[in-house]
């Protein structure tokens, strides 16, 4: 065993077995730090695994099969050391910042069961992006899904939060249902489920089979990753988690579901029949356009920043299906270029959102809502905090100078880039989605002008806002933990391009990037360099200020009732896009026959969201009613049921005797 | 050489900024009957505001001194991208038109935030409209210069300007008309121009870019309005290079850059005729009709990108 190989099984077993079996044999604040203390060496060591793995390509790492029944083994090739690093990026500050968090809001016992299943989390989903094997990948799936489970109801219980839960274990399974499909469509072609096996018979395997695989691969997929239609699971598990949990689910559980995805549509399929790419992008701009807008409507901050995940997968994949399109017209330094766009995007969107969720948490920790008309004026009470949260906001809305900006860009300058193929359904489509891609970025920028404005600027609209205290010190380490990262891609692509061009090289022989697509490495250190100075000189111009009354019309003082709260400032877009939403609205004012001196008035406003009734609705019937169906076989009546044992017995055996 | 004519041009957008805003004030009077204020006017009210007391109020952060400052140094890096006078720019042949209208979203990001934390009704309200324009006009903008990268083959501005200038002029696309006339409607958005905002306005129900800096004063408020300045200036500067480059000098020779600049300020001076006259004729649209305007914008722009298809080959 070479010291990668030894670093890794020390990974496995830390996060495994020893922090578990730590916390669970002893009940010390000293046993539980020490454990905390072991995940970040884990994170550190998985870290350096992956980078030291990407570099030397190391591919083999660790085979258990000696200790279970099926072929179970883990290798890193460059597409899993990515996402490796990218988990292990993000897992070490959310711990950090987790170790404060839980202790202010937990009991002893609730905070040894948290720290036990938040290793198992991290365990699990490190566990599938290095799996080698269709085992220990469905494996790792099934217990990322239980373990994320089990840490919502830690944080509490209640009919509304089981509901929630119920619905999330359910698309969950319905979304790794599919995925095992995809596992055993390969069976008869790779008589294996070694990911080597597979990838050999990809290539072989006929057309209506791949096509096959390739749709349960995107359902599959879809599900975890919370394409619309299936994220309905998204906006309800997120927000209930506690934050550290939701910043691992949104920032790193998702980018699970693009691993996926990618490995088995690039790597083991080579892409998908011709019409792949065109479904992926649908479905991406409908994911893309629709999160945003729910998100924009929100005023829970922690709904808000679920609705967001759900737009920037509709990002990711509208990367991927544009390489799609450029894979299936042969196309390589375009399949590149959207490749490593979507590949970034999933990078960056790990450090911003768990950045973002980890800000919602240091603001429920000192405020004890995350309600944005209950918020405002904590930049000046939590300085450090927000100025992490900002540097949050400003890379998701994808702003230059902010990592968001460069995944966006790449995936701006592919749609560009396919004007340039010879199919006119290709040639227009593509170019046509920057004008989807355009307004997704303009409508992020909004949501997040009002989710920061609202809860960090103007004044406090609450009691519990107005006395907000500065978070904890770890808290604050882990915010601009991530925050720097996010600046540093920013500022320096440079640093994540080139080894994403070697990344996608490796998974699709031939492909890579136009050259003057890497120069935005240069030009954004120049562009930092220019807008940073020009605002230092304007700076020189200006004296100190001096504190002076708002002037509030002639009225004693301005109030906090008189700022824009959250769910005025998106009225003109909620207007605009009213067809989207139709809320169901409630008016009841008294008396009737006074339209104008109401007695009181009573507004109700609830958002079922279109889609639920229109799509959800008729499934959950249709299963409702089989079931109904099914339930006359239960009789309760044993004989009966002895009957069926036998009748299924019979029916084996004759199958048996006339299958040769 | 080149990058002395480079910043030069950078010099032009920047300081000849508040003149263009002075002359099209007095364009705007004369069509009115009124006499109008010296086109100096905007100079001596920078220079006025620069000299004053910059006031916050005492319940905002940090960022409510940040966001002018961000947003100046935005705008003037927008304005690097633009060729003025000779086909060159000094961010023009690097840095492409995503980075262009990107740039201008994080200065109008900035201000947004500066307004909300002045803590008072009339920030809030101005970001919440500006928030819906911007996000909506965002789509034509990016579509028409689509459009254009499309048929030069080149994304950086200054390529795509080279390309139009060996075009000849009485040879221009159906393509050109579309883009341009959606950049057109897509530049009296983004400079808050008649009639998607009234420039001029100070009442609360019209507002939308004047509600955002109502609660600014002195310096701050002198950085906002020659950033908004210079932005109206390299909007409209950016329309000429697109659509009506000829004569914009190519080699190094002072001949050439002078009349280049001379045919400039005569390309300016028609743009700010047509601009005041608009401003003039038209009617404030309804705050939920300019959704519609963008609309037609945007749909006028996805003509041009579908075109290309059969323009270009």
């Amino acid at each position: 065993m070479g010291p990668i190989e030894m670093a890794f099984a020390y990974l496995l077993s830390v996060l495994g077995v020893f922090v578990p079996a730590i916390l669970i044999v002893s009940r010390g604040a000293r046993a539980r730090r020490l454990a905390i203390t072991l995940i970040l060496t884990a994170g550190v060591a998985g870290g350096l695994v992956a980078v030291s793995s990407f570099l030397w390509q190391t591919t083999s790492l660790l085979d258990l099969s000696w200790a279970t029944p099926f072929p179970f083994s883990f290798a890193v090739d460059r597409l899993s050391a990515f996402f490796l690093l990218l988990v292990c990026a993000v897992a070490v500050p959310v711990t950090i910042f987790a170790s404060p968090y839980f202790d202010l809001h937990y009991s002893e016992q609730q905070r040894r069961w948290t720290w036990a299943f938040f290793s198992l989390f991290l365990l699990s989903m490190i566990v599938v992006v290095t799996a080698s094997t269709g085992f220990a990948f469905l494996a790792g799936w099934e217990l990322m899904t239980l373990v994320s489970a089990a840490l919502i109801l830690i944080e509490g219980d209640s009919p509304e939060r089981r509901h929630n839960v119920f619905v999330y274990l359910l698309m969950m399974h319905v979304g790794a249902a599919a995925v095992a499909g995809c596992f055993f469509l390969f069976l008869p072609y790779s008589h294996s489920l070694d990911f080597g096996m597979i990838r050999a018979a990809g290539a072989a395997m006929p057309g209506g089979i791949r096509a096959a695989v390739f749709l349960s691969a995107f359902v599959g997929f879809g599900a975890k990753a919370g394409l619309i239609p299936l994220h309905l699971w998204l906006p309800r598990a997120h927000p209930i988690a506690p934050s550290p949990v939701s910043a691992l689910m949104s920032g790193i559980m998702l980018k699970t579901a693009v691993y996926g995805f990618v490995r088995f549509a690039f790597d083991f399929l080579g892409g998908g029949p011709w019409w792949s790419g065109y479904v992926v992008l649908v479905v991406a701009a409908f994911t893309g356009l629709l999160g945003i807008l729910y998100a924009i409507a929100e005023h829970d901050l922690k709904r808000l920043l679920a609705y967001s995940s759900v737009e920037n997968i509709g990002i990711v994949f509208l990367g991927l299906g544009t390489s799609l399109i450029f894979l299936a017209h042969h196309s390589l330094l375009g399949a590149g270029l959207a490749l490593v766009g979507a590949l970034l995007h999933a990078f960056n969107h790990a450090f911003f959102k768990s950045l973002l969720f980890l800000g919602a948490g240091a603001i429920s920790s000192s405020t004890h809502t995350v309600d944005l008309n209950e918020l405002g004026g904590l930049q000046r009470r939590m300085p450090v905090t927000g100025a992490a949260v900002l540097i949050g906001c400003c890379s998701i809305a994808g702003l230059p100078l902010f990592n968001g900006f460069v995944s966006e860009w790449l995936i701006f300058r592919s749609f560009l880039a396919g004007s340039s193929l010879v199919d006119a359904k290709a040639g227009i489509i593509l170019p046509l989605m920057v004008g989807i891609l355009a307004l997704i970025g303009g409508l992020a920028a909004a949501c997040f002008v009002k989710a920061f404005g609202v809860a960090f600027l103007g004044r406090p609209r609450s009691a519990e806002a107005e006395h907000a205290q500065e978070a904890p010190l770890g808290m604050r380490v882990g915010l601009w933990m991530l925050g720097a990262g996010c600046i540093c891609i920013g500022i320096l692509p440079g640093l994540l391009l080139r080894p994403l061009v070697s990344l996608v090289q490796v998974l699709v022989p031939g492909a890579g990037v136009p050259e003057e697509t890497l120069s935005i490495a240069y030009i954004i250190p120049w562009i930092a360099a220019i807008v940073l100075g020009t605002s230092a000189l304007a700076a020189l111009l200006r004296p100190r200020a001096r504190m002076a009354r708002t002037w509030a019309c002639g009225l004693p003082g301005l109030t906090s009732r008189m700022q824009y709260t959250s769910t005025v400032f998106s009225k003109p877009i909620r207007s605009v896009f009213a067809q989207v939403y139709r809320p169901d609205r409630k008016v009841e004012q008294l008396p009737t026959d006074q339209p104008y001196f109401p007695a009181s008035i009573a507004y109700q406003s609830v958002r079922t969201t279109s889609y639920e009734r229109v799509l959800y609705r008729p499934f959950v019937e249709l299963f409702i009613s089989l079931a109904h169906r099914l339930r006359r076989l239960q009789t309760g009546n044993i004989q009966i049921y002895l009957l069926y044992i036998f009748l299924a017995l019979v029916s084996l055996l004759t199958f048996l005797r006339f299958q040769r | 050489m080149k990058i002395m004519v480079d910043i030069l041009q950078l010099l032009l957008l920047i300081l000849g900024a508040p003149l263009v805003r002075g002359i099209i004030a007095r364009f705007k009077a004369r069509l009115q009957k009124r006499r109008g204020a010296s086109i100096w006017r905007p100079y001596v009210e920078l220079f006025k505001l620069l000299r004053k007391e910059d006031l916050t109020p005492p319940t905002s952060s940090a960022v409510f001194r940040l966001a002018p400052v961000l947003l100046f140094g935005c705008t003037v890096c927008v304005a690097a991208f633009i060729p003025v006078a000779h086909v060159s720019a000094l961010l023009g042949s690097r840095g492409d038109f995503f980075l262009l209208v990107y740039l201008l979203g994080l200065g109008r990001f900035s201000l947004s935030l500066g307004a909300l934390d002045g803590g008072s009704a009339f920030g809030g309200m101005g970001a919440s409209r500006e928030a819906l324009i911007s996000s909506l006009a965002e789509v034509p903008f990016l579509m028409g210069l689509v459009a254009l990268a499309i048929l030069s083959s080149r994304a950086d501005i200054t390529g795509m300007v080279a390309w139009t200038l060996h075009q000849n002029i009485f040879n221009i696309s159906t393509v050109h008309i579309l883009a341009f006339t959606s950049l057109a409607m897509v530049v009296l958005a983004e400079t808050g121009r008649m009639p998607v905002d009234n420039p001029t306005t100070h009442l609360e129900l019209t507002m939308i870019h004047e509600g955002m800096l109502l609660e600014y004063s002195g310096p701050s408020l002198a950085l906002i309005e020659w950033a908004s300045a210079i932005k109206l200036h390299a909007m409209l500067a950016l329309l000429i290079a697109l659509f009506g480059p000829w004569g914009m000098a190519a080699g190094g020779s002072g001949w050439g850059l002078a009349t280049a600049l001379l045919l400039y300020c005569a390309k300016v001076t028609v743009l700010m005729v047509l601009l005041s006259v608009i401003e003039s004729a038209a009617a404030k649209l309804r705050m939920y009709l300019v959704p519609d305007f963008l609309g037609v914008a945007s749909a006028v722009s996805a003509l041009a990108v579908i075109f290309t298809m059969w323009v270009k080959r």
